[in-house]
């Protein structure tokens, strides 16, 4: 990973983005900026960057959209800016794939708090591994494989799953998952948690709709089940 | 009977004595009316009848007395025989007429005799005396009166029995004597007649209650139409209207009903067309503000960070635009929040969170810990939605902090279900549940000024013109006391008696989800956002 952070701001309104990427910039991000969708998807394939910031609300193809776009090739983290905080447009973008959402007015040292915590959840922190049926999670390569095949994760997946492996049998609230993996203050958004774990089932369990390995624990949380 | 038969008659019994007043007022007019005019009519029927009936009888009678006197005993010599009186007597009484006949006379021997015809059933008891003096009173003989004598007649009752007395006395001192004629006959005749009159003024005063009864009704189901009409349109279905027929007042009844309701229902979609536009007015405006505002809170702070190594004379412009900045971002939100609120769009997305932690939390965000006095027992577990208890919390100890100053007292109790008073959670154990959460906010200020006090949660509402450029956004109190009504709760405020303001936030504690509800835990738990829009923020089944 780049020592400088390479993000892509995809913002439709002129005045939003120019300060945006100023802002960004002066706090050592580097930034490119696209104005709409379209232009967002081929910056995306031209320059890779680390991180996707995308507006909801864009002419043509809209965020929503552009997210589920980009999640069929990469797994690479996207933050929304929403200028609604109406609960619909986080759901759905939530659904779309996003990792994590910001509300407008965006405060730049709130929205560069929320990139730094996702390009830290692509770090590695341990170096042993661990099974959990047919799935292997390797903590040194950062990689899951299931029945030996790679599974493509994004960031937030993996470290979600990282820390639900890392205690095994034992349930995390919503409110801990959210500190551990999305380093959000007390009054984070457990939708982002749960918008998570329905994407990280889909992923690893066999039938998504009843899931043996991530488990709902009622009025508390999740817990990764130990292998049987 | 079907209950629900027994239903419908009961609900048209009800209504029938809803109506019933003005039915039993006509039913009453009408019965009057019809009593009146056939009791009189009869009665003067019955008078004229009899008195023709009972005339004529005794007319014939006497006429019949007077000839057959004048012809049997004017015929007999003076101070005739017993016998012959006798004999007189009884031809008398063998006439068409039917009455009996005594005939009195004294022979010549002085004797007085006393002739009756039927073997004696007629005796001179039965005259009454006061015919008998007026029979034997010799009258003066004038110009207009010839005769010393005349005929008398009386009608008496012997034994429930009418009966007419006649009476006469023979010029030049002959035999004296009486008829004695029953009316029994005239007195059925006029029973019967009266039977039949009553008869007919019962079956008059009959017709005048069905009459009644059909004109209150043609009265009553028009007005009983509109009654139902006039409550469907007090529930608020303005488009209800009536079918006016006729040209008669209830049909100009009709009439007016259907234009004044046609007028409500115009005025009342104007007003919520005004007031929608007003909304939505409000609603994008905030959402237009937003977009400039955003590019220039995101510069703010580039200009925040620069301000240290600027110009003296123009690092504190710049700290003006990045303070005033973030407080018409402040206004911008909490517009957005009224705007949502009053669109009803707002929703609660609730979570169980100890009360406790979150106060703390809410307090240690902002930096006020040096500031509050907190009194919160652990373990008060209550679902709501944290982000807006936050909101709430903030507003209020921001609140007392601002006019209060520091310290601040919060104190967070449990309220049993019956007992006014505010109870601590710890008595009762960890995750005690009392109904009510009680979260009382007091400084030692000056308290509020009791004209503000029924304003505090006005929008926009400042105690003092004067300090209209106050910090916050006018809107705080509001904004809270939003939350805690969308949480079904309420915010009071009052001066406490020792000094100083006291806002009481009260949210109810809904019971704990029945721990039975299992089943897989992915059919609510898979759609994540359905199980936080509403209440039900924790719908997955156990699994352990």
């Amino acid at each position: 990973m780049a020592c400088v952070p390479y993000l892509l701001l995809i913002e439709d309104d002129d005045a939003i983005r120019t300060g945006l990427e100023l802002a960004l910039t002066r706090q050592g991000h580097r930034v490119v900026a696209a104005a709409t969708g379209e232009e967002g998807l081929e910056r995306l394939r031209e320059q890779r960057p680390d991180l996707v910031v995308l507006d909801v609300m864009l002419p043509g193809i809209d965020g929503f959209e552009v997210c589920r776009r980009i999640r069929r090739t990469d797994q690479l983290p996207i933050i929304l800016l929403t200028a609604r905080s109406d609960d619909i447009d986080v759901v759905v973008g939530l659904e779309s794939g996003a990792d994590d959402y910001v509300l407008k007015p965006i405060q730049p040292r709130v929205l560069d708090a929320r990139i730094r915590a996702v390009l830290r959840r692509g770090e590695r922190d341990s170096t042993d591994a661990a099974a959990f049926g047919s799935i292997v999670i390797d903590r040194s390569a950062m990689t899951v494989t299931k029945d030996g095949e790679d599974l493509q994760l994004t960031p937030t997946e993996l470290r979600l799953l990282l820390e639900l492996s890392r205690r095994p049998g034992q349930a995390l609230s919503r409110q801990q998952l959210l500190r551990l993996v999305w380093e959000h203050d007390y009054l984070g958004d457990s939708r982002l948690v749960d918008a998570c774990v329905q994407r990280l089932r889909a992923k690893v369990e066999d039938v998504p709709s009843s899931p043996r390995l991530i488990r709902t624990v009622r009025g508390v949380g999740y817990r990764l089940d130990p292998p049987q | 009977m079907t209950t629900r038969s027994t239903a419908r008659r009961a609900l048209s019994w009800v209504t029938r004595v809803r109506f019933g007043s003005l039915r039993l007022r006509l039913l009453a007019v009408f019965a009057a009316v019809a009593l009146t005019a056939a009791v009189s009519a009869s009665g003067i029927a019955y008078w004229l009848n009899r008195d023709a009936v009972l005339t004529r009888a005794q007319n014939a009678a006497l006429d019949d007395f007077r000839a057959s006197m004048t012809r049997n005993v004017g015929s007999l010599p003076v101070n005739a025989p017993c016998d012959e009186l006798q004999e007189a007597a009884d031809r008398m009484a063998s006439n068409t007429q039917s009455y009996q006949v005594l005939l009195l006379g004294t022979d010549v021997n002085g004797a007085h005799c006393a002739a009756s015809s039927g073997h004696g059933a007629f005796t001179l008891a039965q005259v009454p005396a006061s015919l008998r003096t007026a029979v034997d009173k010799a009258r003066p003989l004038t110009d207009g009166n010839h005769d010393a004598y005349h005929l008398y007649w009386q009608r008496t009752t012997a034994g429930g029995r009418p009966y007419l007395v006649g009476g006469a006395r023979m010029i030049g001192d002959g035999p004296t004597g009486y008829m004695y004629k029953s009316l029994a006959a005239e007195r059925s005749d006029l029973n019967s007649l009266a039977w039949s009159l009553g008869i007919a003024t019962a079956l008059a005063l009959i017709g005048a209650a069905l009459l009644a009864q059909a004109a209150a009704s043609t009265v009553l189901r028009p007005v009983q139409r509109l009654s139902v009409a006039a409550r469907r349109l007090g529930e608020g279905r303005l488009d209800t209207r009536l079918r006016v027929s006729g040209t008669d007042e209830l049909a100009e009844l009709s009439r007016t009903f259907n234009n004044a309701a046609e007028a409500l229902q115009r005025q009342v979609e104007d007003l919520s067309n005004r007031e929608a536009a007003s909304r939505r007015f409000v609603a994008d405006m905030s959402h237009e503000l937003r977009t400039p505002l955003t590019a220039i809170t995101a510069v703010t702070e580039v200009l925040e960070d620069e301000a240290d190594s600027l110009d003296p004379m123009i690092a504190p412009a710049v700290r003006l635009v990045v303070t005033e900045t973030r407080r018409l971002g402040d206004l911008v939100e909490n517009l957005m929040e009224v705007t949502r609120f009053d669109a009803g769009t707002a929703r609660l997305r609730v979570d169980e969170v100890d009360v406790a932690d979150l106060v703390t939390a809410c307090i240690d965000a902002r930096a006020w810990l040096d500031a509050v006095e907190l009194d919160a027992p652990r373990g008060i577990l209550v679902r709501l939605d944290p982000r807006r208890l936050d909101v709430v919390l903030a507003n209020l100890i921001g609140n007392a902090l601002k006019h209060g100053g520091s310290p601040v007292r919060v104190t967070v109790r449990t309220e049993g279900p019956d007992e006014g008073v505010a109870r601590s959670a710890s008595v009762e154990g960890g995750g005690g549940r009392g109904t009510g959460l009680v979260v009382r906010v007091s400084d030692n200020g000056p308290g509020i000024p009791e004209e503000v006090l029924p304003h505090v949660f006005d929008r926009f509402y400042k105690a003092d013109a004067s300090r209209a450029r106050s910090e916050g956004s006018g809107l705080g109190l509001s904004i809270a006391m939003a939350n805690a009504h969308i949480h079904g709760g309420d915010i009071t405020a009052a001066n406490r008696p020792e000094g100083g303001a006291e806002f009481t936030l009260r949210l109810p504690i809904p019971p704990p989800e029945g721990e039975e509800h299992d089943g897989d835990d992915d059919h609510g738990g898979d759609n994540g956002d359905a199980a936080h829009d509403g209440h039900n923020g924790e719908a997955n089944g156990g699994q352990r």
